[in-house]
């Protein structure tokens, strides 16, 4: 025991006093932050992003003029009357004023209105410019048009339409229009998160494994401890690193949930909830172990670094199908398809997790996930020792699957 | 491997000799329990070979090599760790043995920063680095340059004076003569020869004789009195045939060398080789 506590430490030590392990482990957060909280910072208040710079507005009619300037002031953005068109256009260019709305003259059943911007990309604002653009224009022919405004207003008023989150404890969360958009983010940020992981730590333990035969350290290493110690060693070593850099992720994630994200008035997804976390965390750890055995035994399989790429294909495919069928999952969570890529465990933890974030799977199907998964880490743990025994001394020549199934069944 | 049976005792130097591919690697291999016998025993301390006997041997492979990304000295501490050794007694010892090979400002250094010669000596202070009371050297001294190979025979010859039982297996006759107690020949992974140097010698050999001379000795292969001759840079050892004299030799070879030098000797290792595992063979040696 203590010599497998000596060999986790190196593994740990080896891996986490790596620079690129270092790296990752800062900017992680910062990527997580990129795609979890900007969209929603853009979608919920594009103000926030134009940081107080103000519209030039020309030609517009008063009444269009008012209704832009309360609909902006909204998002903390003033609207400001320009008589010099290229002039304004100018401002937009040095920076001095977010965007530029354009109307010529006889609009709207004349003349164009054109937004001018830097980018082109400030959707929010410019789908806030044009609703309001909309509006206006249309009250304006319903007025001429000589029709009572009252009447349009009630044929047009859409019914009432809502979409509601159950969740297992009763709670019912308003999930408004957005809802899609934010279940499929958040699955699909967690689902990367694993993947990557799980291939990233799979890989360096694949590595670890084909350099212990490659730089020949392996007789020095079997001279000291058991080969089943040397393989768990490196899985467990890496095993803690990787959860180390799990929890200074998560760590992270709660900050940004409640300092940041309170500082700057939003709310963020909420996908990053505690029990999704725990849930990430599990699903990671099942993954990480079925893969880490599996990715020991093929690189006690391979020649080099090179075979045990070709090896390891089939195994990342598996990895892959979930990250594919994202869209699917999330949309259709319960289907028969899902519910067998949820229990078989290659591709469990990840259809499984995507399927507690996004509905309320039965209890008996996340028990049997787990417990399949369980016997599965089991299994290929085993196999995967009886491989690394053997397979860690063949160096030069690449095993036959029929050697492969050999070094299984000796004793 | 069969039939191969042999002991090493405490405190001496265990020489296992042989051609390449007789196996001496495999059996160093087997003792280490890194692959197992199909059948027989090993034994240590005259009970069998445990995990926890691992701890008190030391082992440097055939198969050189140390995690090249690591520093030196942590790999050392490594490998002193999981043979069970605290870091009390391991660190001084890593120290002085880096010390006496200098290898000391390269302690901080990655491995891979290690020419082949240092590597070597780091994978023999590795070997040695936790105090062990047996050690095994699989071809010490290959890839070594002959002052790094006298050193290592010097420390080797130490570690013995210290109690330490030392094997080593070698296909160099001359590191073997040099500093063995006993040896066992190998060839084609059977016994060819065990015992003490002293007595192999001595039943091998009273009937050899060494001659340094000016001249040309090529006849001297052909002299009804001669077995064989194994010739040498600056001699040639003559092997007589059983029941012939030295004295035969010498009158044969009167008035045709200025002879400088007559010893009778008992063969060398290398002799003794080369006779007993024949022709074949002996061109790899």
């Amino acid at each position: 025991m203590s010599r497998l506590r000596h060999v986790i430490r190196h593994e740990f030590r080896l891996t986490a006093a790596n620079k690129t392990f270092v790296i990752l482990t800062i900017i992680g957060p910062f990527l997580i932050f990129a795609v979890t909280v900007l969209p929603s910072l853009l979608t919920q208040s594009p103000g926030a992003v134009a940081s107080g710079k103000p519209l030039a507005l020309f030609g517009a009619p008063p009444a269009v003029e008012q209704a832009l300037a309360a609909a902006f002031s909204g998002m903390g953005i003033e609207v400001e009357h320009v008589d010099d068109a290229a002039a304004a256009k100018d401002s937009v260019l040095d920076g001095s004023r977010i965007a530029f709305l354009f109307l010529e003259a006889g609009w709207p059943d004349g003349g164009k209105a054109v937004w001018y911007s830097k980018s082109g990309a400030e959707i929010a604002l410019y789908s806030a410019a044009s609703a309001v653009l909309e509006a206006t224009a249309r009250e304006a022919r319903i007025v001429e048009s000589g029709v009572d405004p009252a009447l349009v207003a009630k044929v047009l008023s859409p019914p009432s339409f809502e979409v509601i989150k159950l969740d297992k404890r009763g709670v019912e969360k308003a999930g408004g229009n957005n809802a899609f958009v934010e279940v499929l983010l958040t699955a699909l940020v967690f689902v990367m998160l694993i993947y990557m992981t799980v291939l990233l730590y799979g890989q360096m333990i694949g590595r670890s494994v084909v350099t212990e035969k490659t730089s020949k350290t392996v007789e020095i290493m079997l001279s000291s401890v058991k080969s089943r110690d040397l393989m768990f060693g490196k899985i467990l070593g890496l095993g803690l690193a990787s959860l180390l850099q799990y929890a200074v992720w998560i760590s992270m994630a709660f900050l940004l949930k409640r300092l940041v994200g309170p500082l700057l008035g939003l709310s963020l997804p909420v996908g990053i909830s505690t029990d999704n976390l725990v849930w990430l965390v599990v699903f990671f750890i099942l993954a990480f172990f079925l893969y880490a055995s599996a990715y020991a035994a093929l690189g006690a399989a391979s020649e080099d670094e090179q075979h045990l790429g070709q090896m390891a294909w089939p195994l990342i495919m598996f990895l892959m199908v979930p990250l594919v069928m994202i869209s699917a999952l999330v949309t259709n969570p319960d289907s028969t398809l899902v519910v067998v890529l949820s229990l078989f465990p290659l591709t469990s933890p990840l259809v499984m997790f995507v399927r507690v974030l996004v509905s309320s799977p039965p209890v008996w199907q996340l028990a049997l996930c787990i417990a399949l998964l369980i016997a599965a880490v089991a299994g290929t743990a085993i196999l995967a020792a009886k491989i690394f025994r053997v397979g860690i001394l063949m160096t030069g020549k690449r095993p036959t699957l029929k050697e492969v199934l050999r070094w299984v069944t000796v004793q | 491997m069969s039939g191969l049976s042999f002991e090493a005792r405490p405190g001496e130097i265990f020489g296992l000799i042989g051609p390449n591919g007789a196996g001496k690697s495999t059996t160093i291999r087997m003792i280490m329990n890194i692959i197992a016998p199909d059948s027989g025993t090993i034994r240590f301390d005259g009970a069998p070979l445990s995990e926890a006997d691992k701890d008190r041997i030391g082992y440097l492979p055939e198969e050189r090599g140390l995690y090249k990304k690591a520093k030196l000295g942590e790999v050392l501490e490594y490998l002193a760790a999981i043979k069970g050794a605290k870091p009390a007694l391991y660190r001084p010892s890593i120290d002085a043995w880096l010390e006496r090979f200098g290898l000391s400002e390269w302690k901080n250094r990655k491995v891979q920063e290690l020419s082949k010669g240092m590597a070597q000596k780091a994978q023999f202070i590795a070997a040695v680095a936790h105090n062990p009371s047996v050690v095994f050297f699989d071809e010490p001294f290959s890839g070594l340059d002959p002052l790094a190979q006298d050193e290592l025979l010097a420390v080797m010859v130490e570690l013995k004076q210290k109690g330490v039982t030392v094997l080593f297996s070698t296909h160099i006759m001359e590191h073997a003569e040099k500093i063995c107690e006993r040896i066992l020949l190998i060839n084609k992974g059977k016994e060819v020869v065990y015992g003490s140097l002293a007595d192999i010698k001595a039943r091998y050999g009273r009937n050899a004789v060494q001659l340094e001379f000016d001249g040309d000795a090529a006849f001297v292969a052909d002299l009804d009195c001669v077995e064989s001759v194994v010739s040498y840079p600056r001699w040639i050892e003559v092997e007589l045939k059983e029941g012939a004299d030295s004295d035969a030799l010498f009158r044969a070879l009167a008035g045709r060398l200025r002879v400088r030098r007559f010893e009778t000797v008992a063969p060398s290792l290398h002799k003794i080789f080369v006779r007993l595992v024949g022709g074949e063979d002996a061109q790899h040696v």
